[in-house]
């Protein structure tokens, strides 16, 4: 590893460790993300260090010592503890610490000396970042604080679904035990009285024979608030909107007309053997003229118009066949 | 074109009349219009800072760093901002010309070499000392993090952590900060009213710099509420960044070596360190191998018991 190979110049007594080590040792440590900044932690030997030189430019450089402290604004601040250059949140909390204390002090100085020294609200001027640029950055910070809000949002809804779960399951339980213990006492109440043979009817001491365990609720809609406002209907189970015309009695109905007596007519055929030479669907007359057919000539042609007036034209052939088939 | 007159060469030079009789118009001043008469504290022998900074980079800068440079002129409205200078022209005596040229009386020069690494010159011209420092941890305006905003061009409060007095070099340093950072009194681009204030401090030997807005509820501009104080918050403005001084020069840009920083090693060393330790991965894996093999000749091991068992 190389090593800084200056000449000696030291010119004054200075605080140059001589320790005579040859490789000075190189710390590799990381003072900014960005940079890694190796220092070494031996100071090497070689540097300039010249004091009077120093000092003799600073006297030539500064302004004269009984300058204004208005020219310039400048305050020194103790910086109290020695902070960890790597710990970022600390060493920018010195730095806005170091601020703080810098402009109360100033201030203090400011107001002593009675001139305007704050920006009063209606002083426009140019700023030092456009004002597009401040826009964005208040996008940013709205979205930052939404982003927020929603993960509150959703860690509320979650713990108080868990909540409600539990809650319910408590509720179950409870009404699953009353039933339970309903019955429990019916049987006992039973047994009793089958023990004691139906005697002394009078004597038992159940306390539920008072009367009240088989009354009916006077509520109208039992597990409906008051404030329902869906007409009990929120908590049916399985309710989805209507099911094939909306369960209950009124399925009964829709299925017969449906289903019953042989079904709708539908898409059945209509023109059959069968259906022509069906003649259960005329009337009186019309039947003992088409099965019998030995009617008089003018029964006949009566019966012919009384087809044709009711069931037109076509009808009349049906009373020719028939004779046909007849005769 | 007419042939030239020749007359006499004679200069006339009319003296200047000093009208004594016509009374002489008030004085213009940032409060308003003062009449001569009233003034007490400006006698001709008054202090009057007329610091002038010329602001400069070298070619081939990278767009961080330009931005930063940017940064430093809208914060500076003492400042002159000049073009990139050439490479050449960065040794000393041309930027000396550059600076008397424009009339500065100090320089801040941005140098970026390799396109990776920021030195930034400090200097008072034409005899004062000057610095190279080199810039880390560097964090412009525009970054979205930083959301504070302040006037353009108001006159800073500059703060410097009480380390700055422990060495000389440091109280060099310290003064030509002051001088070049600090916004001169009725200079002609400020603005009036303070509302923000730099912090210089120093940690690890690093001067560590930061830029704060000051917002404190207030009415009058010349009254905080009294519990105003405490309920004073600073926004950060930025730019933020961190210089490592390297040496100081006694003369501008040159001259005699005055300090230079011991714990200073440069980026280049730091690179080709890293890479010095990834280079001998191969060589020592074949050094590896070959002490283990030579490790094993040498010991041998017990003959296995169950080596014969499961052969056919």
């Amino acid at each position: 590893m190389g090593i800084l190979k200056k000449e000696l110049v030291l010119s004054n007594k200075d605080a140059v460790n001589d320790d005579g080590e040859e490789n000075p040792e190189v710390d590799v440590s990381e003072s900014e993300s960005e940079d890694e900044d190796v220092k070494l932690t031996e100071r090497s030997k070689t540097s300039v260090y010249n004091r009077d030189g120093l000092l003799d430019k600073l006297g030539d450089i500064s302004w004269p010592k009984d300058v204004d402290w208005r020219h310039r604004l400048s305050l020194d601040i103790n910086q109290e503890q020695e902070v960890d250059v790597n710990d970022d949140l600390a060493r920018e909390l010195a730095f806005y610490t170091q601020a703080l204390e810098a402009t109360r002090q100033a201030f203090v100085k400011f107001q002593s000396m009675q001139l305007p020294f704050l920006r009063p609200s209606d002083y426009y001027a140019e700023m030092v970042k456009t004002d597009s640029h401040m826009v964005k950055v208040k996008g940013r910070l709205l979205a930052e604080k939404r982003k927020i809000e929603e993960a509150e949002e959703r860690r509320k809804a979650r713990e108080s679904k868990k909540i409600a779960k539990e809650v319910q399951a408590q509720k179950l339980k409870e009404r699953a035990k009353q039933k339970k213990e309903e019955i429990e006492s019916v049987k006992k109440w039973r047994k009793q009285r089958q023990r004691n043979g139906f005697e002394k009817d009078d004597q038992m001491g159940l306390t539920f024979e008072d009367g009240k365990t088989f009354e009916k609720s006077t509520k109208k809609r039992p597990g409906v608030g008051p404030a329902d406002r869906s007409g009990g209907k929120a908590n049916r189970v399985g309710w989805k909107g209507k099911k094939g015309g909306a369960g209950g009695k009124k399925g009964r109905d829709f299925k017969d007309s449906k289903f019953g007596f042989g079904g709708r007519k539908g898409m059945k055929k209509q023109n059959t053997a069968e259906t022509t030479n069906d003649i259960k669907s005329f009337n009186k007359k019309m039947r003992q003229a088409l099965l019998y057919g030995h009617l008089s000539q003018n029964e006949k042609r009566l019966a012919e118009l009384a087809l044709i007036e009711n069931f037109g034209f076509l009808a009349s052939y049906l009373i020719i066949d028939v004779e046909i088939a007849i005769a | 074109m007419g042939k030239k007159r020749k007359h006499s060469e004679a200069e006339v030079t009319a003296p200047v009349k000093n009208d004594e009789g016509a009374p002489q118009r008030p004085e213009r001043t940032l409060l308003g219009w003062k009449d001569k008469v009233e003034e007490k504290e400006s006698d001709s022998t008054a202090f009057r800072n007329k610091e002038k900074v010329l602001v400069t980079c070298s070619r081939r800068i990278n767009y961080r760093y330009r931005h930063l440079m940017m940064n430093v002129v809208s914060l500076l409205p003492h400042c002159k901002k000049d073009n990139k200078v050439e490479s050449k022209e960065s040794k000393g005596a041309t930027l000396n010309e550059l600076v008397e040229l424009k009339g500065c009386s100090s320089c801040l020069f941005f140098e970026c070499r390799k396109q990776k690494d920021l030195y930034l010159w400090m200097a008072k011209c034409p005899n004062g000392p000057s610095v190279k420092f080199l810039v880390n941890a560097v964090h412009t305006m525009e970054e979205l993090k930083l959301t504070g905003n302040h006037l353009q061009g108001s006159r800073p409060l500059l703060t410097f952590s009480t380390n700055f007095d422990k060495d000389p070099h440091w109280k060099l340093l310290k003064e030509m900060i002051m001088q070049i950072f600090g916004t001169p009194k009725d200079q002609r681009k400020s603005k009036p009213y303070h509302d923000h204030v730099f912090v210089f401090s120093i940690v690890d030997d690093h001067i560590w710099f930061r830029n704060y807005q000051i917002s404190v509820p207030h009415n009058e501009a010349d009254k905080v509420d009294r519990g105003g104080l405490d309920k004073m918050t600073l926004v950060e403005v930025g730019p933020r960044f961190c210089l490592n001084p390297i040496k100081i020069f006694g003369g501008s840009f040159g001259g005699q070596t005055l300090y230079e920083n011991p714990f200073y090693v440069s980026p280049n060393q730091i690179r080709a360190l890293e890479k010095k330790q990834k280079a001998g991965k191969y060589a020592k894996k074949v050094k590896a191998k070959k002490r283990r093999k030579m490790h094993e000749i040498s010991n041998p091991m017990e003959p296995d018991e169950f080596a014969d068992m499961w052969k056919e």
